[in-house]
């Protein structure tokens, strides 16, 4: 990855090449950006990348820190947040995806630091699909090697077309690799879906089943792969036709190299991470006639990098509670729409995610009844609904930072130009800043502590003989 | 009817929140719609708009759109706050809500379809607390 940057002194347009997407799971390292004083020119991104870049010149971009909807000072709106976090008793913070690795790091850290709770993206995305991975473990690979090696395609409740728009043209389906040099032509692709999608159209076999029936569809491709037949019932409650996932089977069995790419609807159907492992399962059994393996299509930006974070620092990939001191991990417990739900959160922190828009009702009503810190670059749901706004910085185009790819690879991204404004370079600044007012804010807790008991009349015990007089004092007054 | 509910991205809402255009026309263009099989959309009456209820009793109203991308007995609605009104809680102890196969009930809906900035009025002010009258220019 090289990056060039040449200036025109006339209009200020710069043109950047190489630039990393900070968008969905892929991180496309390969985009082409034109930056003006007004406007933004991008090449080679999608319709969601090339939205995003043009968030540079936007008119809705929030530009300075709000307190109740109303302009703040950055000290002020920095000292307003932490005194949010240090006064709750249960503090949860909602690390997002649309940030940096170092950024999240931080985050983490000032979790620990006042004992509340941490979750990010992958709670509402793959979450589920990283239980699995936990339970049954993942034979993966990087996208270079689907790129170049795999014959075999099957999107398994997955869409890229959608929610990956370059995911079929520069690793699955269309692109010419290494050994893929017939591209199209040398795959086969089989689309798991129950409803015809768009990527469904570029299958030689959509298997539409009927949703929530994931699980018996991976059992059937298993038990005829282990030379068995599937119940008699198989048709009837998953409508697909025995005939077809026969076909499925041999597809599988005649694969040199096989993927399957996992999404969100195996992962937020019926049976969630049991139909993840069940497909990790699956691809366990493709091993023995070829090679085979298994990767989430992870949507959101750098969510992977979360599990990363959380991983490295503390031994967990998402739900963890700190109260006790002890990082402690469990999805539906500490998790951020249970906790919500529960009503047991009293403040919530809110990093570069719009969980206002993506949260179920429930969750959001108790966003509304509590204090809630967020940083936000535009306008929406869960600006409306905080108390406080920290304009967030476009990470990958204003600072630089580590994203990690769907695969788990790290990928540095560069940054061109500068955040429109100057008390904060990056995310991960606001949170530096925001870690060291909440530590003053401890500090002068504990120093009022130790005041008030210094304050306090000391009280001495009695000797013996005053406490003879004082009694005899009380005896001769009752006489 | 009962019916069951997928949620999803699509690129296009997707464009949409990536360019931070949430409280505009176009969010409600691309996430406030609902796609219904042939069969369902002849069922319900050629609706114009429908409205979906989740089992806790809470309901959106909706565009229907009428799509043969659509398998008889399911719906489609875009990832986003008018989905996530029916959307349960329930995370099968794992964190993830219920965003596709749920079971919900879909009828003729009559009223027009809320924008973001109404629809988040309409839906979060009841219980909340006095910060949103302090609310800047988007509770205006």
């Amino acid at each position: 990855m090289s990056s060039e940057a040449q200036e025109s002194e006339i209009s200020n347009k710069i043109t950047c090449t190489d630039v990393t997407c900070p968008v969905c799971g892929i991180a496309c390292d390969d985009i082409e950006v034109e930056l003006d004083d007004v406007s933004v020119v991008t090449r080679n991104a999608c319709i969601m990348g090339d939205a995003k870049f043009k968030e540079l010149r936007s008119s809705h971009r929030i530009t300075k820190p709000l307190i109740n909807g109303k302009e703040a000072p950055w000290s002020e709106a920095v000292d307003k947040a932490a005194e949010f976090l240090v006064n709750a008793k249960r503090p949860f913070f909602f690390v997002g995806s649309e940030t940096t690795s170092e950024a999240m790091a931080i985050a983490i850290e000032i979790a620990e630091m006042l004992g509340g709770l941490v979750d990010g993206n992958a709670t509402i995305c793959h979450g589920p699909t990283v239980m699995a991975m936990q339970d049954v473990g993942q034979a993966g690979c990087t996208l270079g090697e689907t790129r170049n090696r795999a014959d075999l395609d099957i999107y398994w409740g997955a869409n890229p077309e959608d929610s990956h728009p370059r995911h079929l043209s520069r690793h699955s389906i269309f692109v010419r690799g290494f050994f893929t040099e017939q591209g199209r032509y040398g795959r086969k692709v089989i689309v798991v879906d129950p409803r015809r999608s768009t990527t469904a159209e570029h299958a030689d076999l959509h298997l539409q089943l009927k949703p929530g029936t994931d699980f018996e569809v991976l059992s059937a491709i298993m038990t005829i792969l282990n030379g068995f037949e599937p119940h008699e019932s198989f048709t009837d409650v998953t409508g697909i036709s025995r005939e077809d996932i026969h076909k499925a089977a041999e597809m599988v069995k005649d694969a040199r190299f096989g993927v399957i790419w996992v999404g969100l609807g195996i992962a937020s159907t019926r049976g969630k991470h049991y139909n993840a492992s069940m497909a990790m399962r699956l691809t366990q059994l493709g091993n023995k006639t070829g090679k085979f393996v298994i990767l989430a299509n992870r949507g959101h930006c750098n969510v992977t990098g979360f599990n990363q974070v959380l991983n490295w620092s503390h031994g967990f990939p998402y739900a963890v509670d700190f109260s006790t001191g002890a990082p402690r991990y469990q999805p539906g417990e500490y998790s951020c729409v249970d906790a919500l739900r529960r009503g047991e959160v009293d403040a919530l922190f809110c990093m570069c995610a719009d969980l206002g828009a993506h949260l179920p009702k429930i969750a959001v009503e108790r966003m509304c009844e509590i204090p809630v810190v967020s940083i936000e670059t535009a306008e929406g749901p869960q600006a409306f609904i905080s108390d406080v706004v920290l304009p967030g910085v476009l990470d990958a185009m204003e600072c630089t930072g580590t994203f990690y790819r769907m695969d788990n690879v790290p990928i540095y991204a560069r940054s061109f130009c500068d955040p429109p404004f100057d008390f904060t370079k990056s995310n991960e600044d606001t949170c530096t800043q925001l870690r060291d007012a909440i530590i003053q804010k401890l500090e002068a807790r504990e120093k009022a502590k130790e005041e008030e008991a210094q304050a306090k009349p000391q009280t001495t015990p009695l000797s013996d003989e005053e406490f003879g007089q004082r009694l005899d004092k009380l005896v001769s007054r009752a006489g | 009817m009962d019916i069951i509910l997928n949620t999803g991205s699509t690129a296009f809402q997707g464009a949409v929140i990536k360019g931070g255009r949430k409280f505009t026309d176009d969010y409600t263009q691309e996430a406030a719609y609902c796609d219904i099989s042939p069969e369902d959309f002849e069922e319900l009456g050629k609706p114009w708009f429908v409205k979906v209820t989740n089992s806790y009793g809470d309901s959106v109203i909706l565009r229907a759109k009428k799509t043969d991308r659509q398998q008889r007995g399911e719906i489609f609605i875009p990832r986003g706050p008018w989905a996530n009104i029916v959307v349960t809680p329930v995370t099968e102890s794992t964190g993830s809500p219920r965003y596709k196969n749920l079971v919900v009930q879909i009828e003729k809906g009559s009223s027009p379809v809320l924008g973001p900035q109404e629809l988040m009025k309409k839906y979060y002010t009841k219980r909340a607390r006095p910060k949103w009258e302090a609310n800047r220019k988007w509770t205006a």
